[in-house]
């Protein structure tokens, strides 16, 4: 080009084109989406919770109710004392029991008990022809050499038979803990689905309707809230029996108030807006002024309260289940092995920690997708 | 039935109520006619009442009293049921380009709104036939279809507007200040597009503006609107040579001349104060708080809209 000041030739295309690269919807919040490190992380906790919790059964050899009484109360990661011979270890039971632990670190029987020496303080065990004793005076228990009553050397091994241990039944808690998730993840879906049907169309409707049709919903609305959830529940459970029904009922009637309030304040503040009116003029119907104008225009805040009320609604049925009054025994769920975690919980605190964790992670889990959703359905943040 | 008004308006007033016990005057006894493939022009001050005149005419509020006939037939009271197969003889196009377009729909759904809810077409892919040349009129392509509104500057998306009023091709556009959201460039760009669009299809617009220049460009009669009442009314270029009511004098002298010895040479704007509060508008004539010219007669009674000459009708005691 020799004329840098020439003007350039444009066309009237040129003009109104736009640079920007098109994208479908769907792709265009997918972008967003997996632009913000918070939210993947989220998607992929949850992903791999799910995971976890439908298809980790299937590589269990517990089920979890199956109760062994020999192995109550093992930790994930046991303390043992290594067998004369070096074939085996030995861990003490809080029973006072030995349990036989091959050197890989899965559980194996418990050995026999031969005899009692009272005045030393030591139980004499049966280790393949081979006496053992358990000095049990002087805390900690040591496993001994009855002879010369030294203590056989100690470590700490991973217990690979209960990768997370055994409860006060001997159930295994990993098993358990996969069946828990589950209840947890199907509440929060059931909470999902509750809010995003009922509520959106209960406030959606209050908020458009107006007047006196409003006055009447939004009192419906006043008067459930004011009914707390854990009387309605007991009293669900009163007529339908106790157990997850109970508690998807309660959460289906009752759940959804939030959800309607937020959605009827979008409303009527968005319902005077000029698109709306523009809607209105062009003849769209009711429906569509709604489910096409009012409600993707709220889903901002729709997501944020769903994002708060998912993990609320977790928390609640763990908090049922550990008031005693959710999923009966042997069905697990996290707050009622939290309950069962309380009574031992200075001996074997990992009982309570892990299902707490999986609370925590579960609600973290939530809380990033519905903030990366929130940003990623927003198109005025298009990037 | 070519004589026949598009739009006859007569008596038309809205109130508000504020409360239990206010009432706030919006629009009171306004009586115009629009004839078939013209342009009535709505002028006055903000708090007028002009957007409120429009958005009743279009039935988004309803008549306190007066009469609404679109077409030879009355819609004053009709309910929003019956008024549905009418909507497609009159449409508005909005003041805010940024408001009036749902942020969350595309181009193409926005200008396929009208015609799936007209019954036109039964599917989005159905309604790409229309929506296609449509685009195209308003000087927009095939690639715009798939966008969203905020990627569009302030005319384009003016552009998209007109087009969602034009696709259902009605006999009647409200206006509602289409162009002062926009930048002066924009401005003719858009105003021509209507113009044009006139021509080849002999829509008539009723058109509310404050831009006096702009309106005597489009309109074939212009109304001036005080405090919810027409003061005047006749054909455009008469209003800007002969202002007969004190108050149209006193906006056309509000209008700023470029050249500054001409400028020096204007009589001063004679009129001053504020718009007075539509709540407890002035008795007698509502200008009077404000004229020039005002008598004690003014402030009793409420003169009546009257023939001055060869169509020119002005509500005015001096005149």
């Amino acid at each position: 080009m020799d004329d840098k000041w020439g003007m350039l030739e444009s066309t009237n295309e040129d003009r109104e084109k736009i640079w920007k690269k098109n994208r479908t919807f769907a792709g265009d919040v997918w972008f967003r989406f997996r632009h913000k490190p918070t939210a993947i992380a989220g998607l992929i906790l949850i992903l791999v919770l799910l995971v976890f919790a439908f298809a980790g059964p299937l590589f269990t050899h517990y089920s979890y109710s199956d109760q062994n009484l020999d192995v109550v109360n093992i930790p994930p990661v046991m303390r043992v004392y290594e067998a004369p011979d070096g074939q085996a270890c030995f861990y003490v039971t809080q029973a006072l029991k030995v349990l036989r632990v091959n050197n890989d670190g899965t559980l194996d029987t418990q050995l026999s008990k031969l005899r009692e020496d009272y005045t030393a303080g030591v139980a004499i065990f049966d280790y393949d022809g081979t006496e053992v004793g358990l000095s049990y005076f002087v805390t900690p228990y040591e496993m001994v050499d009855p002879e010369t009553m030294e203590a056989y050397p100690a470590r700490t091994v991973l217990n690979r038979s209960y990768l997370f241990g055994t409860d006060s039944l001997g159930r295994d808690i990993l098993t358990r803990l996969m069946y828990g998730t589950r209840v947890s993840l199907m509440v929060a879906f059931i909470a999902v689905i509750v809010n995003m049907v009922i509520g959106i169309l209960f406030g959606g409707i209050s908020g458009y309707a107006g007047g006196m049709v409003d006055t009447v919903m939004m009192r419906i609305v006043d008067i459930i809230s004011t009914i707390p959830l854990t009387l309605y529940v007991i009293l669900i459970m009163v007529i339908m029996g106790s157990g997850l029904q109970s508690i998807i009922v309660a959460l289906g009637t009752t759940y959804w108030v939030g959800m309607a309030r937020v959605v009827r304040g979008q409303v009527l503040s968005l319902k005077n807006q000029e698109f709306v009116m523009a809607a209105k003029t062009i003849g769209s119907s009711t429906k569509t002024i709604l489910l096409q104008h009012l409600v993707p225009n709220s889903m901002g805040s729709i997501l944020v309260t769903v994002t708060m009320l998912i993990p609320s609604a977790i928390f609640m049925e763990a908090f049922l289940g550990y008031l005693g009054i959710g999923l009966q025994p042997p069905l697990a769920s996290l707050g009622t092995m939290c309950n069962d975690a309380t009574a031992n919980l200075r001996t074997c605190p990992y009982q309570l920690f892990i299902p707490a964790i999986v609370i925590c992670l579960i609600m973290f889990g939530f809380n990033f997708i519905g903030d990366g959703l929130r940003d990623a359905l927003d198109p005025k943040l298009k990037k | 039935m070519k004589d026949q008004p598009i739009l006859e308006v007569t008596g038309l007033t809205k109130h508000f109520k504020i409360g239990r016990k206010q009432t706030v005057h919006a629009v009171d006894g306004v009586s115009f006619t629009l004839k078939r493939g013209k342009t009535l022009g709505l002028v006055g001050e903000s708090g007028c009442g002009k957007s409120t005149c429009a958005r009743t005419v279009i039935r988004m509020y309803d008549v306190t009293a007066g009469k609404v006939v679109l077409d030879g037939t009355d819609i004053t009271d009709m309910d929003q049921k019956q008024l549905k197969p009418l909507r497609r003889k009159m449409q508005m196009i909005f003041q805010d380009p940024y408001a009036s377009l749902n942020a969350r729909m595309t181009v193409r759904d926005i200008i396929a709104e009208p015609l799936l809810a007209h019954g036109i077409v039964r599917t989005k892919t159905q309604a790409n036939d229309l929506v296609y040349p449509m685009l195209e009129q308003v000087g927009l392509t095939k690639e715009h279809a798939n966008r969203y509104a905020h990627e569009f500057s302030g005319g384009q998306r003016q552009r998209v507007g007109i087009a969602r009023a034009l696709v259902l091709q009605p006999e009647l556009i409200i206006c509602d200040e289409p162009i002062s959201a926009l930048d002066v460039s924009i401005q003719a760009q858009v105003i021509n597009l209507l113009k044009d669009f006139q021509e080849e299809q002999g829509v008539s617009y009723l058109f509310i503006a404050h831009d006096l220049s702009m309106v005597r460009y489009v309109s074939d009669d212009v109304g001036v609107m005080y405090l919810g009442q027409l003061v005047e009314v006749c054909e455009a270029d008469e209003i800007y040579r002969h202002p007969l009511h004190p108050y149209t004098k006193g906006l056309l002298g509000s209008i700023p001349i470029a050249n500054p010895r001409l400028a020096r040479q204007k009589v001063k704007s004679s009129m001053e104060g504020d718009i007075p509060s539509p709540i407890n508008p002035p008795s007698g004539c509502r200008f009077h708080t404000r004229c020039p010219y005002a008598t004690d007669r003014c402030a009793q009674e409420t003169p009546v809209l009257k023939d001055a000459g060869g169509g020119h009708f002005v509500a005015c005691h001096q005149v």
